[in-house]
């Protein structure tokens, strides 16, 4: 059986700028094989959550515990204009440490990436580099995957094979945190938190999916 | 298997991408170096200057023209190479950084910016001392490289220092070349009075001007130039690491299975 132990344990986590505090003490548990997704309106710290969960940002207070390999997928694509896509690939190989790119290569074509491996950021469409920057948080086969607003610029198709993706991931064990500032994935999520007022609270999903419909009206 | 030395050559080949996609810099390197270096020769008058060698206690008489020649190379130097060095650290900032979370040993990409710096700062010096001793014998060739690449040097180490707080190309260039202007300014005979006063011992590229007017006109080296020049240089390589250093400190990285933090209570 497998244990239950969770691979993400944030307890009381505070953090804050000069306009104020963002984060007032988020408490939270991911166990392996789940996909857990943080919804909430915009500005309100879940970028700043998923920087303080990847190590990018130092919280003012409180602790992050992570019991295996991360990834983390930044919102913007952090991705380098004068390198290829191989040489992008090649330098994360020897910055995770793999022997080979197996893994990345299986990502592209699970992705449909199109791009040339001899291309560069700037001749790839906004969708492809996106996949760019989603294989290269991934290649690693990390136990824990975090995710900001990881499908801006996928079209539908590409949309829904990242959600097949996620769902290979959790059928593996590994645990999957994606952030977005709609709930309209939660049938796809294991897990639903709202950040509101600087805290996590469990998300009522229907309300949520509501209330995203009528924003979007 | 990855070891340093794996990591130290992938981010070499990474850094020298880098430079060698930067097209601007090396059109100015291969075109406008020898365009400088030879119409600021041809142009200038040819009266003769006294310049103060205060690090070999006393004072020679050069043309004009040569004084000027010797000055620009510097400044042309300094700009490319701190310019080259500011583009590509500010340009790659955030993939640094995410190369870093993943587990990148940030030792590597620091060692691989200072090998980058030191080739550019002897290409550049090399290529504008050829281009120097075809318009006028120099007595200390190599005196001179040495000077023009211990000002690109310091210049490289201002340009990742700059690189930490600058958030455009157009502010490190403009800021790098008012640096350079005004510490050549300080030190010219021509441009002000003040070049024998001994303010001018603490600019930054007082070691390399005194170097390079030695070679033209000394047959030894003043050895008291080259303290306050390897001091510039440190310092400015220190606050170049310093800043990158601090920019992409990482406080767990991603690659590897983090140690375990003891989970504080919750009240």
């Amino acid at each position: 059986m497998p244990s239950e132990e969770p691979v993400l344990r944030v307890r009381d986590v505070r953090k804050g700028y000069r306009g104020g505090p963002v984060l007032r003490g988020v408490d939270l548990d991911l166990p392996p094989g789940r996909v857990m997704g943080i919804v909430g309106e915009n500005g309100a710290g879940k970028t700043t959550l998923l920087r303080v969960l990847a190590g990018d940002l130092r919280p003012d207070g409180g602790s992050v515990r992570h019991g295996g390999r991360v990834g983390h997928c930044p919102q913007e694509t952090v991705l380098h204009d004068a390198f290829t896509v191989e040489q992008h690939l090649r330098f994360f190989q020897v910055a995770y440490g793999l022997e080979d790119l197996r893994g990345a290569e299986e990502l592209m074509e699970a992705l449909r990436f199109s791009g040339s491996r001899r291309a560069r950021p700037a001749t790839l469409s906004g969708g492809t580099r996106q996949k760019l920057n989603l294989v290269l948080a991934l290649m690693h086969d990390p136990d824990v995957l975090l995710l900001d607003e990881p499908y801006q610029g996928f079209d539908w198709e590409t949309y829904v094979r990242f959600w097949d993706l996620a769902g290979e991931l959790r059928a593996r064990g590994r645990s999957v945190l994606v952030v977005s500032h709609l709930a309209y994935d939660a049938a796809r999520l294991d897990i639903l938190h709202r950040l509101e007022g600087g805290v996590l609270r469990v998300a009522d999903r229907a309300a949520d999916r509501v209330a995203d419909r009528t924003g979007a009206l | 298997m990855r070891g340093q030395w794996t990591c130290y050559a992938t981010a070499v080949r990474m850094t020298f991408v880098e430079h060698l996609r930067n097209r601007l810099a090396l059109v100015i390197v291969v075109v406008f170096i020898p365009v400088w270096a030879i119409l600021i020769y041809a142009l200038s008058l040819e009266i003769a200057l006294p310049f103060h060698l205060r690090a070999a206690g006393r004072t020679v008489t050069l043309p004009a023209n040569v004084l000027n020649q010797l000055a620009g190379a510097l400044q042309i130097s300094a700009l490319i190479t701190g310019f080259m060095m500011f583009v590509t650290t500010l340009g790659s900032a955030s993939f640094d950084r995410r190369l870093v979370r993943a587990g990148f040993p940030r030792l590597s990409l620091i060692a691989a910016k200072l090998t980058a710096l030191v080739v550019v700062a002897l290409c550049v010096a090399l290529y504008a001392t050829g281009l120097i001793c075809l318009t006028h014998p120099t007595a200390q060739p190599l005196l001179l490289t040495a000077a023009l690449a211990g000002g690109a040097l310091i210049y490289g180490g201002i340009g990742i220092a700059l690189a930490a707080v600058l958030t455009t190309d157009l502010a490190g260039l403009v800021l790098v070349t008012v640096i350079c202007s005004i510490d050549l300014a300080l030190q010219s005979p021509l441009a002000t009075p003040a070049a024998a006063s001994v303010v001018v011992r603490y600019l930054p590229d007082y070691g390399p001007m005194q170097w390079a007017v030695s070679s033209v006109a000394l047959d030894t080296v003043p050895w008291n130039a080259a303290g306050p020049a390897a001091c510039w240089a440190l310092v400015t390589a220190a606050l170049g690491i310093s800043a990158f250093a601090a920019r992409t400190r990482v406080h767990r990285p991603l690659g590897e299975p983090a140690s375990v933090s003891p989970v504080r209570s919750h009240p």
